[in-house]
């Protein structure tokens, strides 16, 4: 009897719960602006292994296992851009551009494994990543993207629009430095990146992210993560100039006379 | 990259014509050499006064969660870092023409009080700030490139000597956006970070008094230098800001007062004047590098784009002066 309704009350949960994810009327209970809009406000970060590799791989010396984070598992890359992964992941320990602490881009700033805060108003949301010195503004007041065309940002430029409660943003002009994850997948200046989010709860944010790149993928991928709330006492963003290391030494001069 | 901060775009010029001259001494000459004019042509661009901005209540416009609202585009009014305490006379060794007019000619120091407008250095402290002045033009060590130059984050209080920078502003934080750093100021009673933790731009814990932002800077990492002049504070130095607001909105005094017994005879204060940048200025690619918005059919609306400093994502110096050419920083 104990069982049964112990069994009983865990199915409504999951009903429930079940209905909470997929649900695309207004989600109760989360942070909202006055406006109405969902506030994404606070410091987020993945506990997944997004970063290490979107694929699904197992351990090795430099990453831990992770069961993927593509759709359909792999990444639908064309002949000659396959070839070119295989090249970056031979060279990972070397060429990944996290090793020299430059701008992560598009979608990896997002589940790279450091926190980032989102600072939001009606106008804007300005996602300050703890790595490095990437401050991203998605505007969400209407603005279209820059009407000169190829121009190049490390974490391109980030138009949103709100979709009830999902938060679309499409971002384009990106620049081809950037790599996606530390197992060497890449993409071409062509990139083009559709983000969606959206709360499942209060604390956690559904994140995916739909990348198009005519020169490097065969059609679009996507990737869907999420994002959890970092909830510990007194958290804060700890700065991490982490490019400054190789002259940091120098200063404060102790050695002029 | 295309949009790379005006300083980061000069510094990068002048690595490629050091690379091709092969040498090294062209690094940390972000300033043209004087030209040789008959008459002293002074950048009429800069104002030699500072305003009188008196700290008080706040009668103007304030957001919802009712802090002052002084959200905007900000720069300074009176010179860039060349020169902390003849702001308007040049970086060390490149006199400005402005520098050949009398000293009440040119804007007052920076260091409003004491009345003498010096940093009162200890002895030891002053010779380190003299020989970074020394080498400034003809660096010999690593130590005598500014780290600014390396794109490292301006600090406190040079980032708001620089280029233009953004306040946003959202309950219970300032956030204060430069091209080179970012500031979170947390308007809250929550404990300053470890005082082991030490880093470039500080750890900010502030309040707002009327009109007035009063900020306690802890956690300094004393490495960013105050501008070309190599003026300084060490890892045990404190810092009080005050962001005293005119009640117009257009304008606002940096107050700064700095505290290290370890460098500094007493403790003194600091005043950079700033103004407001707006739709109704024009976009100059210094004070107001900001773009016009893709909004057709809307009234002009500016935006800034991303705020990377080039270095961040390149050798620092093309290997020059003990760097590591351009490998991995990190192993994490």
């Amino acid at each position: 009897m104990y069982i049964r309704s112990l069994s009983l009350a865990a199915s409504a949960f999951f009903a429930v719960a079940s209905l909470g994810v997929h649900a695309q009327s207004p989600t109760a209970d989360i942070p909202r602006l006055a406006s109405g809009k969902p506030d994404f406000s606070g410091i987020w970060q993945t506990l997944s292994e997004a970063d290490y590799d979107l694929e699904p791989h197992a351990g090795r010396r430099d990453v831990p296992p992770g069961p993927g984070v593509v759709e359909g598992g792999t990444i639908p890359y064309l002949p000659e851009a396959l070839a070119q992964k295989q090249r970056n992941f031979a060279a990972r320990e070397k060429d990944d551009p996290r090793l020299r602490c430059y701008i992560l881009g598009v979608p990896r700033s997002v589940y790279y494994p450091a926190p980032f805060q989102i600072f939001q108003r009606d106008r804007d949301l300005t996602l300050v990543h703890q790595f490095g010195h990437q401050v991203r503004t998605i505007h969400t007041n209407g603005t279209l993207h820059p009407a000169e065309k190829d121009q190049i940002f490390w974490l391109g430029d980030s138009r949103g629009h709100w979709e009830g409660d999902t938060l679309v943003v499409d971002l384009n002009d990106f620049n081809d430095t950037t790599w996606l994850d530390r197992a060497g997948n890449f993409h071409s200046q062509d990139l083009h990146v559709v983000e969606k989010w959206r709360f499942v709860d209060r604390d956690t944010i559904s994140y995916s992210a739909t990348l198009d790149d005519p020169k490097t993928f065969s059609k679009p991928w996507t990737i869907n993560i999420l994002l959890n709330r970092r909830r510990d006492k007194n958290f804060q963003l700890i700065e991490d100039y982490c490019f400054t290391l190789r002259y940091e030494k120098f200063y404060p001069n102790k050695e002029g006379k | 990259m295309m949009r790379q901060p005006p300083i980061a775009a000069s510094i990068a010029a002048l690595i490629l014509v050091a690379a091709s001259a092969g040498t090294p001494r062209a690094i940390a000459q972000t300033q043209a050499a004087p030209a040789p004019a008959a008459q002293p042509v002074v950048d009429t661009h800069w104002q030699k006064t500072v305003p009188v901005i008196a700290s008080g209540a706040w009668n103007g416009p304030r957001l919802a969660d009712g802090q002052p609202d002084v959200t905007g585009h900000w720069s300074n009014t009176i010179a860039n870092h060349s020169n902390f305490t003849d702001p308007q006379a040049g970086p060390p060794g490149e006199p400005s023409a402005a520098s050949k007019l009398p000293r009440n000619q040119r804007a007052p120091s920076r260091v409003s009080d004491p009345a003498d407008g010096e940093i009162p250095y200890l002895p030891a402290a002053r010779k380190l700030q003299e020989d970074f002045a020394k080498n400034f033009g003809t660096p010999t060590h690593a130590w005598h490139i500014e780290p600014l130059a390396r794109c490292a984050p301006g600090g406190v209080p040079k980032s708001f000597m620089w280029h233009g920078y953004e306040i946003r502003q959202y309950p219970g934080v300032v956030l204060l956006l430069f091209d080179s750093g970012t500031r979170i100021i947390h308007l809250d009673d929550s404990p300053h970070l470890a005082q082991s933790i030490k880093l470039w731009n500080g750890d900010s814990r502030g309040h707002w008094e009327g009109n007035t932002l009063v900020v306690d800077v802890k956690n300094n990492n004393g490495k960013a230098l105050f501008g070309r002049m190599g003026d300084f504070m060490s890892e045990n130095g404190t810092v009080v800001e005050r962001f005293v607001f005119d009640q117009d909105g257009k304008r606002y005094n940096y107050v700064a007062t700095f505290t290290d017994p370890t460098v500094y005879s007493r403790s003194w204060t600091a005043t950079i004047p700033a103004r407001k940048y707006t739709e109704a200025d024009t976009p100059d690619g210094w004070h107001y590098d900001a773009m016009v918005a893709n909004l057709p059919g809307k009234p002009l609306l500016h935006e800034k784009m991303e705020r990377i400093c080039v270095e961040n994502n390149g050798p620092s110096d093309g290997g020059i002066f003990d760097l590591p050419p351009n490998g991995p920083v990190i192993s994490r």
